[in-house]
């Protein structure tokens, strides 16, 4: 256990370390000047120092990130279920959905603001546009790869096409809808920056780095862009962390006891590994 | 037809295209038998358990099942592949309630009997198991207790033991003629293996491909309780020569 856990947290913390040693050691090796890359400490105060008006800030950024993610994984999922099931909708739906990513995202950004206004609400869009499609993808994907031979099983047994879905074919594709929302969850964190620049009424995330950036202020450029790359990676995590919680038996030989329903202690409880 | 009889089919017969699967076919098997169905591969044995459980409609022709219609309707026999097709997601437990869990909810009675059912044959201690923590017979096993739960009187096995090794195939064999023995349920039992045919069956048809028919219904004339000893009875020999020229052709 404790192994496990050294080699999966400790090994991942270890690269980013190296990763800013790398960064300290360029910028002190190469003596670059401050106002085009500053040191890691330094980048890290200029946020530190002005936390108290970044974090509202990244507050926002992070509900238009969750908002946009929901919205997306939740248009994704009913469209990859709707077209799996619908051949003659896959068909038409698909070049669609292929168009609506060709779409440069900074292209449809300004037609957004003019129909939705500036505000959380283009930016929310912004970020389901990008969120839908890996989930859709994945989700049509793994539904058309259910085994044939488990569906006819439950025929066989007398089950609903309804109760197939949920009991089978839903959970057979949970793998797939993971790989949709990781691919998402990257991406979900840069549609929601990209909004703010376009659509923000006020200030946001995006816009406090372009004022740094005007006024020279590179420590807190590179500081925000620190910011906005931890927000990615904690929603990543997130994501990743539901996968482990609701598909304990891709890495587990024998099931936690349920949390409720827990019948008297037959077995004493034994430590698992 | 027997009285007792379990099965029946009256000229179930299906093609696909130009291809003749199933030529019609009539067939009665006794409530609580033993029927192995060997043959090579196309000769319609997975079409006609196919028509039997009802993902396949016939083109001509009945099911009849305790003397009640069911021709293309599903819901009335066990089923079991060569693939365990065990769900990754559930435990064994969850694997062996399935069939409870596809129509209707699983209470505690469903659980209850899962538990007793694995613990009469050696599952027991790995109810709470994934299925990817079990070797191919364990999973085999698994696939055939879901089959047994479902309560209903006619299994049909196609090729259950196929991708098992020799060994286990042989220990497999022995449990399923014990389980067979416990619960009295009718077994149509599909394989290419002529050996593993006579050695569990009362019955043996034989079929034949291009059009799929059933060439031959044999007694089965050894007694039980059977074990490996049997394999070398010259009545197995002279069976099994008799079945091997049906397949093969040749004179006798």
């Amino acid at each position: 256990m404790r192994r496990t856990l050294l080699r999966n947290v400790g090994i991942p913390l270890l690269s980013m370390v190296l990763l800013f040693a790398l960064w300290q050691g360029i910028v002190v090796f190469f003596n670059v000047a401050p106002y085009v890359a500053p040191r890691p400490l330094q980048a890290i105060q200029a946020v530190t120092r002005d936390w108290s008006s970044l974090w509202p800030l990244v507050l926002a950024t992070i509900r238009e990130t969750v908002y946009g993610f929901a919205c997306g994984t939740l248009l994704g999922l009913s469209l990859g279920v709707i077209m799996a099931k619908v051949p003659f909708l896959q068909r038409m739906v698909y070049p669609v959905l292929v168009l609506s990513q060709a779409v440069p995202i900074i292209a449809l950004a300004a037609p957004l603001v003019l129909i939705l206004g500036f505000g959380g609400t283009p930016i929310v869009v912004i970020v389901a546009w990008i969120v839908f499609f890996p989930v859709t993808v994945n989700v049509l994907d793994g539904l058309s790869h259910v085994d044939q031979d488990l569906v006819n099983l439950a025929r066989v047994y007398g089950a609903s096409k309804w109760r197939t879905f949920i009991q089978i074919e839903i959970p057979a594709t949970t793998t797939s809808l993971f790989s949709g929302l990781k691919i998402g969850a990257t991406y979900a964190v840069t549609g929601a920056i990209i909004g703010e620049l376009v659509a923000s009424n006020g200030l946001s995330l995006a816009i406090y780095q372009e004022h740094a950036d005007s006024n020279f202020n590179t420590a807190a450029v590179y500081g925000t862009t620190m910011l906005m790359t931890a927000i990615g990676i904690s929603w990543f995590l997130l994501v990743v962390g539901t996968e482990v919680l609701v598909t304990p038996w891709q890495r587990r030989s024998v099931a936690r006891r349920p949390l409720f329903h827990r019948r008297a202690a037959v077995v004493p409880p034994t430590s698992q590994h | 037809m027997s009285a007792d009889a379990l099965l029946q089919l009256r000229d179930v017969g299906k093609t696909f295209g130009d291809t003749v699967a199933l030529e019609p076919t009539s067939l009665s098997v006794d409530e609580g038998s033993f029927v192995a169905i060997v043959g090579p591969s196309g000769c319609g044995k997975s079409t006609l358990f196919n028509v039997i459980a009802g993902l396949l409609t016939p083109d001509s022709g009945e099911v009849r099942l305790s003397d009640e219609p069911v021709t293309g309707t599903t819901g009335h026999v066990g089923y079991m592949l060569q693939k365990d097709l065990l769900v990754p997601w559930r435990t064994v437990e969850g694997n062996i309630t399935m069939a409870a869990r596809l129509t209707r909810r699983v209470t505690s009675e469903d659980r209850a009997e899962a538990r007793r059912v694995a613990e009469q044959y050696g599952l027991g201690e790995f109810l709470r198991h994934y299925p990817s923590a079990l070797s191919g017979g364990m999973r085999q096993r698994v696939a055939f207790m879901r089959t047994l739960v479902t309560h209903q009187p006619l299994l049909l096995l196609d090729e259950p033991f196929g991708a098992l090794d020799a060994q286990t195939r042989l220990e497999m064999q022995q449990w399923l003629l014990q389980v067979w023995k416990d619960t009295g349920r009718t077994v149509l039992f599909i394989t290419h293996d002529v050996d593993e045919s006579i050695f569990l069956s009362d019955r043996v048809l034989v079929m034949s491909p291009r059009p799929g028919r059933i060439i031959a219904d044999l007694a089965n004339p050894l007694a039980r309780p059977r074990d490996v000893d049997v394999l070398i009875d010259p009545q197995f020999i002279e069976m099994k020569s008799q079945i091997m020229h049906l397949l093969h052709g040749g004179r006798r």
